[in-house]
């Protein structure tokens, strides 16, 4: 019972720290090189007509997620978005891995080194450890009026 | 309850991201492709299929004509050409060579235009001639002038295009050989810049059968144009696309400076060969009430007459082994088209393809 209590406070903070430093890193590395970033983005055979505004979105996007994961009124939404965000992504690259000639890649620093099928299971357990983190926080929620 | 309220949220949460990247992307290939404002003409059967002649190997391309022959250059073994007899389906394996041994080579390209054949390499650079049946190739061009795409006209003439060394942009120009040494012609003026002069005039050489009338089609705007072989009497035409100006993103590719193209470029006219008063050109650009299915199962030739300056009408070159048509010429009254390594040939139907002589006259060149 303990355990189980415990694990409603650690999980939500672990997992909101794990997807902060993965958008913290994804986004710097993005504009570490925004023009080759757009560059990759553009010339992706799914996004092409979209490339330029959302080479901004993108790694934007990932610093407001990652600063509102960190903090603990805004976790729950956070971790929402960052499982939308997570759903997209993978989303994106089976669409290029199934309706498109040639492959493009523009994730970020040792992201690029990830296969693809690697790059879809990676992204599938922040997928599934987000879903956890919620589920947790949900039901700690539910019980906060009682508390209060 | 309440769990159950929860998991729905992140069902909706998943569906809705998953269904914003797929509009995204459906959109996006929408903008790409369709384009709704403009509308072919489909008359029945101007090219019928005679036959397909199986090549053995995609790596074929158009390097001239003969009479009843044409002939084949290979992009992966250089020096060779295969002659395929049009009438009789007969092919004969042919091995080019320079006569002097010692030759260093880059990219070859292969022309035949009888009596003779042109090795030409526009990075060395270097032009040889030979004869054909003889097959063994002299030197013609041995002065330093480069170029990036070349077609000869008749025995001593070549059209070219190349980059202008002041201005490093495009310009189309002639090789010719009177006496002596090699004299160029370039015309800055023709190639018409629209973003960087180099990529957006981006096309092909073309010209009429008996070299008299030379073309040039962009690949990435709705226009081409035609002149006479010595430059002159420029006519300018659009096609029945909408693309006025070319749709390329030009980027100079990370931290290093290499130019390169940011987004995949927008095709207007991919391949194009021309026949007496008529320009035929290759597009996969849908227009209205065009299916997309068809674009999966067939090249979109359109027709145009640069005589009367009109779009006449288009026909379907349907693919092969769901391979579409790499480039294609007109021989007479044959299309041949190379689609993966077959070579297929259509009959032009006199129907739609006859010439008013009238009209060819007025831009006839005397």
């Amino acid at each position: 019972m303990k355990g189980s209590k415990n694990i409603k406070i650690w999980l939500p903070y672990t997992v909101s720290i794990l997807c902060s430093i993965l958008f913290i890193y994804a986004a710097t590395s993005k504009l570490w090189d925004f023009q080759q970033f757009k560059v990759q983005l553009g010339q992706s055979p799914i996004l092409t007509a979209y490339a330029n505004w959302i080479a901004w979105v993108v790694p934007v996007s990932e610093y407001i997620i990652a600063f509102l994961l960190l903090l603990d009124r805004y976790r729950l939404i956070a971790l929402y978005v960052t499982l939308g965000l997570m759903t997209m992504f993978t989303t994106y690259i089976i669409l290029v891995l199934n309706f498109s000639d040639y492959i493009p890649c523009s994730c970020g620093g040792v992201l690029e080194n990830l296969g693809w099928t690697e790059h879809v299971i990676f992204n599938t357990l922040f997928i599934i450890i987000s879903i956890m983190a919620i589920v947790q926080l949900e039901s700690k929620t539910m019980y906060k009026p009682l508390q209060s | 309850m309440m769990v159950n309220n929860v998991y729905i949220k992140q069902l909706g949460t998943i569906s809705l991201s998953i269904g914003l990247v797929v509009i995204l992307f459906l959109t996006s290939e929408e903008q790409v492709h369709r384009n709704n404002a403009f509308t072919r003409r489909y008359p029945p059967h101007p090219v019928i299929k005679q036959y397909e002649l199986d090549l053995g190997y995609n790596s074929y391309y158009i390097a001239g004509l003969g009479k009843d022959m044409l002939y084949l250059g290979n992009r992966t073994s250089p020096w060779h050409l295969l002659q395929v007899n049009l009438k009789t389906k007969d092919t004969s394996h042919i091995e080019l060579a320079p006569r002097s041994r010692k030759l260093d080579y880059r990219g070859i390209k292969v022309e035949v235009l009888p009596p003779y054949f042109f090795i030409m390499d526009g990075t060395m650079p270097f032009i040889l001639r030979g004869k054909i049946g003889e097959w063994l190739a002299d030197p013609w061009m041995t002065e330093h002038v480069y170029f990036n795409k070349a077609m000869p006209l008749d025995s001593n003439t070549i059209y070219i295009r190349t980059t202008h060394a002041i201005t490093h942009r495009s310009a189309l120009g002639l090789i010719y050989k009177k006496q002596g040494p090699i004299e160029v012609q370039l015309d800055t003026t023709l190639l018409q810049m629209q973003i960087d002069g180099v990529f957006d005039v981006d096309g092909l050489l073309a010209k009429d059968a008996s070299g008299a009338i030379l073309g040039y089609v962009y690949y990435y705007r709705n226009q081409f144009f035609t002149m006479d072989n010595s430059l002159g009497s420029l006519f300018r035409q659009h096609t029945i696309d909408t693309v006025q100006r070319a749709q390329l993103t030009i980027a100079s590719k990370g931290k290093s400076n290499r130019t390169t193209l940011a987004a995949p470029p927008l095709y207007i006219n991919l391949a194009a060969a021309m026949s007496k008063q008529f320009m035929l050109v290759l597009s996969h650009r849908l227009g209205k009430n065009e299916s997309r299915e068809l674009l999966g199962q067939a090249s979109i030739i359109d027709v145009y007459d640069h005589n009367k300056n009109t779009y006449e009408f288009s026909f379907y070159l349907y693919d092969i082994h769901k391979h579409k048509v790499r480039e294609f010429t007109v021989s007479q009254n044959l299309i041949i088209a190379l689609i993966d390594d077959q070579l297929s040939v259509y009959q032009m139907s006199n129907r739609y393809f006859n010439t008013t002589p009238s009209l060819e006259m007025k831009r006839q060149i005397p």
